[in-house]
This record gives structure tokens, sequence and C-alpha cells, in this order.
């Protein structure tokens, strides 16, 4: 397979030296050519991914029973879904959190990313690699690291105690809302900064040159200018950090505490403690169907913004 | 630029990159045809028997009757909790030994995948003492068991003796007392955490599959919750934050306490008046284990006095070793909660009833939603 | 020209802000080799002596190494089926016009945005419902799920940045169609086969979510860290762990990027040009 694909792709122009109708249908149509390119690729997510989504679904529909499960169909799940208040408070305060930390990333990366896009003039790629280096390593040891740098008797208690400036340890570094939101946009910074910057790279510099021209102030050029032509990279920036950290759940089960805990943690529980598989796959389902719509209307929102600024 | 001219300098120049590129990628042909489910080549440790069991128990110390005997200490695979390890072995994970508690010794047995145990073919089956074998579930019949005892303990309450001030006699109520608010810690799992909540609603241990249960315990776990700074399982983080005053007390077992204690941290593991909760855990062969001699050699190894000695002494454990109790004074193991006679420890704490898969669930859903505020 | 002036003007503040980005992303993780090195079972200041002893403890211990070798061994496997494939897939994306490829290539980036639980989730089920024990093998194909796109997406500009009138005019000079891939196109998209190499490399090693959902017995490094964390005596040898593997990966990371920056240098000039 690998070896027909190799043979077929590369060899372009004119007629291969052993084109059966094949071989000519392969190389006349660049379609044919690029997909069957593709294949393996393709082949290899569409089996691991709609595969197991399939089965996900279909297990949503059943209901655990002792060490198995009953497979009748049923829609139990989803109604324990609306019944219980926990499902829908945890799944809102999980929204309400990556949101903070999309809003939160997005706002501290733009000025970074701008600022290697317009004013760094050698090594961009130096600054880029170094941005983004973080991002490769370790994430549970970079939660890992938070929790010491938050702890009762971690970094920045112990630092603000030397000083002087307070008493006693904050206690509300750790185990909070606030310390899941400060890992979280940490962890993914790198990763957010990537679209900004090329999206930001791209702009046309003689635009700025001519609103400049035009007499323009540097912040009404940047609201009229810089800001619009970069929204493309604003909305995947979002859309990279809001959608992975939806489903987290080290970063809660590790700092947290009671009050931060997400979906994430308990779709993980329903496949280990609580052992109640099909519920687990149920809140999976639901948790993609929301991440769907909401990224839907996001976009459409941004669109029209977008629209109506230009 | 000429296309002909580029096409020249890429055959005859850069001959070291492709060269390197081309020994880079059989190089990494050569690695990635190791197959994956194979160990090392050494070969040595596919013959060793697998443990399957908590983190902590994957160390020489309590196998060093077996390393004399094989030269190599068995492989070590480790679950964070025992439902987690049922789960993966019911999805097909195969092990020699693994390491559950009595209260889900009936449920392991149900589900099909162990063997009972020979205890002729264990050299220290005769110092065991009958107290721990004689498990609800584990159908001992002289000859063989379930499931062979081999530390047990209590989950109790660690507390810091310099900064929590006990109002009369220990009791539960110290994890429930609203001077301490937010510097409460307790065990996340309801294993431990609903069991302690039911002797403090006074709810019979016979009784907590009762729906009357269930009310009485969520009750004060929902009045409890409030107080609790961090629900955890794993026992580092509960330690840190107790030697930092961070915690002034938790639900913890044996070991934190005395690890605390032989860091100097001023910390006791309290006894409290309505009892603490007592608990056995012990080995299990699976059905299928690739390496039966071996897995005995496994169990034998941990029911050694050796083992004992260092269960006891450095985590503060009980043993099923009669003999491994003979090397402490009462008073030492009074300090750590022990005694040699385990039916007095039994007896005044509070014994686990096993229950039903479906009771697991059923409480494992409510606790988190009491965990979560709800 | 008076774009490029004001541009040229360094602006102090956003200088002074990019300098405390840069150290606000260091600073949190190099705390973990600062405290490796510590002489105390807990990670609090003051700090005690300065001690290797974690260190040397590391060493002496079987599973660490086990758990290393099954990381490296999936680690390389998921490297290189998934940069094959995302050569053959990144050379399709850019040479070929074909009907229908936006969607394919958002499919194809899907996993880069979908929470890694639902795919660990999925996957597990999958595995339980077919009967397939959990093992190395299962935690290798979740990481190719992810490592997949990485890969393209590393691949992608360095295919955009070369000429292929070069490969059409090896055909023409009578090479063959693999010759041609051996001697023409791999070597001009070299450096980015290597960066991508590294990265999913470096990601699957790094994974431990989708680990956590499918490794059998055989744990993956972040996976046996998972499993120390419980227990305090092993905690100081995990910050020494975590310390190795911070480095590796940074170097493992920074020369993979430094040898494709070529790749992203020429495709953002050739954007701003």
């Amino acid at each position: 397979m690998t070896d027909q694909t190799l043979q077929s792709g590369s060899a372009s122009g004119t007629a291969g030296p052993r084109a059966g109708w094949f071989g000519r249908l392969i190389y006349r149509s660049e379609t044919a050519r690029g997909y069957t390119l593709l294949t393996p690729a393709l082949v290899f997510l569409g089996v691991a991914i709609l595969v197991p989504f399939g089965i996900l679904v279909v297990m949503s529909f059943w209901t655990a029973e002792g060490f198995g499960f009953d497979t009748t169909l049923t829609t139990h799940n989803y109604e324990q879904f609306f019944e219980r208040p926990i499902y829908m408070a945890l799944l809102s305060r999980t929204f309400g959190i990556s949101g903070m930390v999309t809003i939160a990333t997005v706002l501290l990366c733009y000025p970074m990313a701008y600022y290697v896009a317009f004013h760094v003039h050698r090594n961009k790629m130096f600054w880029l690699v170094l941005i983004t280096l973080p991002f490769w390593t370790s994430y549970l040891l970079r939660v890992f690291a938070w929790k010491v740098v938050l702890g009762y008797e971690g970094v920045i208690n112990s630092a603000l105690l030397s000083v002087g400036l307070i008493e006693a340890p904050l206690e509300f570094l750790l185990y909070s809302k606030q310390a899941v939101i400060i890992t979280l946009a940490h962890a993914w910074a790198a990763f957010a900064i990537l679209p900004l910057y090329v999206s930001l790279e791209k702009i046309d510099k003689s635009l700025l040159e001519a609103a400049t021209d035009l007499g323009d102030g540097p912040v009404r050029r940047f609201f009229r200018i810089t800001l619009p032509l970069s929204l493309p990279g604003v909305i995947s920036a979002s859309l990279l950090v809001f959608i992975p950290t939806t489903g987290d759940y080290i970063t809660p089960a590790l700092l947290g505490g009671p009050d931060g805990a997400m979906i994430g943690n308990l779709i993980q529980k329903q496949f280990g403690p609580i052992n109640n598989w099909p519920m687990g796959a149920a809140l999976s389902i639901i948790l993609m169907l929301c991440i769907a719509a909401i990224s839907l209307i996001f976009i459409m929102l941004t669109l029209f913004v977008r629209k109506r600024i230009s | 630029m000429d296309i002909t001219d580029q096409l020249g300098s890429m055959r005859a120049g850069d001959m070291s990159r492709r060269a390197f590129t081309k020994s880079l990628l059989s190089a990494g042909v050569g690695v990635a045809a190791v197959p994956l489910a194979v160990r090392k080549a050494t070969a040595a440790p596919e013959d060793q028997a697998t443990f399957f069991t908590w983190g902590g128990y994957d160390i020489p110390e309590l196998f060093v009757p077996y390393n004399e005997t094989h030269g190599e200490l068995p492989n070590f695979s480790i679950f964070g909790g025992s439902e987690e390890a049922l789960t993966k072995m019911r999805g097909g994970f195969v092990v020699d030994v693994s390491h559950p508690c009595n209260s889900g010794l009936p449920r392991w047995v149900q589900s099909g995948i162990f063997q009972r145990i020979d205890t002729g073919r264990l050299s220290n089956w005769g110092d065991v003492m009958p107290e721990l074998v004689n498990l609800p579930g584990n159908e001992a019949d002289g000859s063989s068991v379930w499931l062979a005892p081999f530390d047990w303990g209590q989950t109790s309450i660690t507390y810091r003796t310099d900064m929590f001030e006990v109002e009369g006699e220990e009791s539960w109520d110290m994890l429930w007392d609203k001077r301490y608010s937010g510097r409460l810690g307790s065990l996340a799992s309801g294993g431990d955490a609903w069991w302690c909540g039911a002797i403090k609603a006074g709810v019979p241990m016979s009784e907590i599959h009762t729906d009357d249960a269930f009310d009485k315990i969520a009750a004060v776990m929902r009045e409890q919750r409030p107080l609790i700074r961090t629900y955890t399982d794993d026992t580092t983080t509960l330690e840190q934050a107790l030697s930092s005053g961070e915690l002034v007390a938790a639900m913890t077992w044996n070991s934190s306490a005395t690890l605390l204690q032989s860091e100097g941290v001023p910390v006791k593991f309290a006894k409290p008046k309505e009892g603490a909760l007592t608990w056995v855990c012990g080995l299990m062969i699976h059905k299928d284990a690739p390496n039966l001699d071996r897995a005995y050699d496994v169990i034998d190894s941990l029911l050694s006095v050796e083992s004992g000695k260092f269960m006891i002494n450095d985590y503060g454990y009980g043993h099923s070793n009669s003999k491994s109790f003979e090397q402490f004074d009462a008073e030492t193991l009074a300090g750590l909660g022990l005694s040699s006679n385990p039916a007095d420890i039994l007896e005044a704490g509070h014994f686990q009833v096993p229950q039903t898969q479906e009771w697991e669930t059923k409480m494992n859903t409510l606790f988190e939603e009491i965990k979560s505020g709800f | 020209m008076s774009v490029e002036s004001y541009i040229r003007k360094p602006n102090r503040p956003l200088q002074l802000y990019a300098a405390i980005f840069l150290i606000t992303l260091y600073l949190p993780v190099l705390f973990l080799p600062l405290f490796s090195f510590n002489d105390s079972l807990y990670v609090r200041f003051p700090l005690e002596s300065f001690t290797v002893r974690w260190y040397v403890e590391l060493f002496a211990r079987d599973a660490v190494w086990n758990a290393l070798w099954n990381s490296v061994r999936v680690g390389v496997a998921v490297a290189l089926v998934s940069t094959t494939m995302g050569i053959f897939a990144a050379k399709a994306i850019t040479r070929y016009r074909m009907p229908g490829k936006g969607p394919v290539v958002t499919f194809i980036m899907l996993p880069l945005v979908v929470p890694l639980i639902i795919f660990g989730v999925a996957l597990l089920v999958l595995m339980s419902q077919l009967g397939v024990p959990l093992s190395l093998y299962t935690v290798a194909i979740g990481h190719m799920i992810v490592c997949l796109p990485f890969s393209i997406a590393v691949l992608i500009p360095r295919f955009e940045g070369f000429d292929a009138s070069i490969e059409e005019a090896s055909a023409d000079l009578g090479e063959n169609a693999w010759w041609t891939f051996w001697r023409v196109t791999l070597p001009m998209v070299g450096p980015g086969v290597l960066a991508s190499l590294m990265l999913t490399f470096t990601v699957s090693f790094d994974e431990f979510i989708l680990a956590f959902f499918l490794s059998g017995t055989q744990p993956t490094l972040p996976m046996y860290i998972w499993g120390q964390l419980r227990f305090p005596q092993e905690f100081p040898s995990v910050l020494a762990l975590s310390s190795i593997i911070i480095v590796v990966s940074f170097v493992i990371v920074f020369l993979g990027q430094w040898i494709n920056r070529g790749a992203i240098s020429a495709s953002t000039s050739g954007d701003a040009s």
C-alpha cells in the first residue's frame, strides 16, 4: 500500500515507466493522486476517531449493571444529566473556567505576538522557538510546578512572607478556581501565540503606512487596521485554548480543591471509582456537542463583528 | 533560478545530510522494530511474577526472600485505587498477584478472574493470624483461601498536636470542627471517607446499604464539605499540608502519621472515641497467572517476618504475620495505633462490610455530588 | 518608509512586557530542578542544603528505567509512523488541487482541538468492546492520533517552501519515482522531517491523559510519575526525574525547531514581502 502510494505520488509530469490503467488514471487526475497520498493518514484517523466515537455514542444509550452493561437502548443517562443538578453545574463551571482561561491567554499573548511580529527584526525564529518551547514539555510536570509555586509554603507565599507583605500564607492561591485558571492559562500560552503571531505577521505593512499618512494615531491605527486584520488569529487562538481546556481533569484534580472540579474529573471518575461507563460516555457526548455549539456561535459572532467593523 | 542547476547541487552536494537522514531513519526503524509488548531483551524480568499493587509496595525491602531465591525483584504494576485495578483486570489485563482490601473481596471473587490460593504452598502461612484470614467472602476452608491477608490498619485522623486543640476526647468530630474550617483535609475515595462518615453519623456498618443510612451519611458529608480544604487520593498532598500547617487535621491511614513523626512533625494518629475505620488488605492470584510458582513466592515474601518488620516500623501498618510483632514492645505498637493482637484493634474499630457493585456505584455517584457541593 | 521608522523605534513598555512574559513562562517550570537539589522530603522554602542524593536514588530504581524504556519505544514508534503518514499527507495537501480538501484538512487537524479525555475514553471503550488488552500498542495508537496533525502542521510549510518543478525535472531526467523521492524530495524536506520526528517524539514522550486511559501493565514515564506522586518518600526523586525530562525535552524540541527554522522563516518572510 505504502509503496504504491509512493510510486504514484512522487512521479509527476510525464507518464511513469510502468503505467497500467490504474497508474494512468492516477497520473491524469490530481485528485486521485492527492487522495492516494492522503490515504494512510485518512484511513488511520478515520478508523481511530470515527469507530471509537460510534461505539461511544452507542454506549451512552446503555446502562451500567453491576460489572457489565445492560445493552437495551435507553436515554436514561441523558435524563439523569438533566435531572441531577451536578452535571449541568459542573458543565457550566467548566465553560466558565475555560472561558476565563481563553480570555486571559489571548489578552496576555496578543502583545507578545505583536512584539515579535512588529518589533523583533533579527532572530524572529529564535524568539518563536523560545516562546513555544515550554508547550512541548510535559503537561503533568507544568501543572505540578504550579503546585510548587502556589502552595501554602510555595514560592509566592514564601516570597511575600519574607518581604513582610503578608503575615500568614495566602490560602486562596491553591485549591481554588483561580489556581486552575492561572495554571491552564500558563500551560496554553505558548500554543496560543502561534496563530496570533502568524496573523499579525501577515498584515501588509503598507496598510499601516497608509493609515499613518491619513493621520491616524497609533491607537486608532491599531483598532482600525491591526486588530481587525488579526481577528482570524484571535479566533483560532481562542478555539485552540478553549476547546482542549474544557476536557482537562489533571489541573482541577491537583489544584482545584472542592470548588475547582470540572466536568473532565467527573467523566474520568465514571470510568474509575464510580464505574458507570455508559454515564461517562453520555457525559463525553454532551461535552462534545456543547463544545461544537459554542465554537460555532463564537465563530459566527466574530465574523459578524468583523463585517461590522470593515 | 535554473532548475537543473539546483537539481545538480542536490545530487552532488548534501550527501552528508542525506546520509545522515538515512542512518537516522534506519536507526529509528531498528528501534521501532523492537516489539512493544516485549520487555527488555535481557529477558530476565520476563520470567518474574508481576505484582499489581498500590504505589509504595514496589520496593526491595518487601521482597528480600524473593530476591534471595530468584536474584531479582518481581515486576511491578501500580494502580491508584483498587477499583481502578479491578476495572483494568476485568478489561483483560493479566497479572500474577494483586492487592485488594477486605471491603472489595466478595466483588473481586465474583468477577471470576481469580483463583484460590493453596495455603500449603506458603511457608509463612502457619504464622498468619487467623482473625485476618476469616474475612467475609474469603471462604477459608483450612487448605485454601481467596485472599491471603498481608497488611492491615486504620483510617483515622492525623492531627497537629501543636495546632489542633482537642476538646475532650479524640473524636470524629475533629474533622467536623468549625473552628478549623478550611484547614481540614480528607481522603477523596468513598471507600474510606463514606465509611468514616457512617461512623460519625452513628450508622452501624451492617446497615450501611439501607436508604436511611444513605440519607444520614449524605447529611454529615454535606455538613463537612464546606470545612474541607481539599479531598485528595494522594497521601503526599495531605502529608505535605500537615507538615506545613496548611492543614491541622486530616483523614489518613497509619502511614501518614508514622512518616510525619519520623520527619519530626508534631502529629498524632487519633483514636476516635467512636472507633476508627479498620481494614485488611491482602493478596489474590489471577486465574491465568502466567508465573504461578513465582506468584506464590511473591505472597510468601510479603508474608515473611522481614517484610512485616518493615511494614510496622517504616509504614506503621499492621502485618499479618504474628511473629513480625515480636520485635516491637506494646508501647511502640500502641503509638502506631497497632497491637500484636489484631482482634483488639478490629473489635475496637469498625470493620468494613463488603457491598455490591451497585452499592459502590450509587455511593460513589452520590459522594462525587457531595464533594462538588450538591 | 514612515511606517518602517515608527516600527523600528523601540517600544520600551512592550519590550518590558515581553521580558516579563518570558520570565513568567519559564519560571514555574524551573522550580522543579531547583527543589530536586534540595535536601528535604518536602517542597518548601527556605531551601535546605544542596544534595544530589535524589538523583542517585533515582538511578538505583529499576522501575524508572523500565518506564523510561517504555516511553522511548512508544515515542520512537509514534514519531516514525506519524511522520511517514505526515509526509504523504503534507505533500498531498500542498501539491494537489483536490475537491473537498478543506473538510479533509479540518478533519485531520480535529485532534488538535478535541479534548484528549474524549479520545482516551472513546478508545478505551473501543478496546474493551473488542476485547483488546491494554498495552503499549494501545497507548501508541492514542498518541498517533495527536501526533499526526502536529507532524502535518510542521511539514506543510516545508512543502510549501519547495519548488515542485525540481521534482518534475528529476522525473524528466529519467529518475524513477522512488529515486526522485529519495534523492530530491526527502533532502529538500529533510529538516522538516527531522523536526516532525523530534516534535512527535516529545509529544508522545510527555503525553499523560491518553496514556492514563490506555496503558496496561507497562507504565510510560508520565504514568510512573503519576503513580509515585502519592508517596512522599518518592517525591524528591520524582522531582529529579522531572528535571531530567524537562531538560531532555527542551533540548530535543529546541534542536527540532532550530533545524526546521528555515521553513517558518521562509514562509513568514514570503508572506511579508
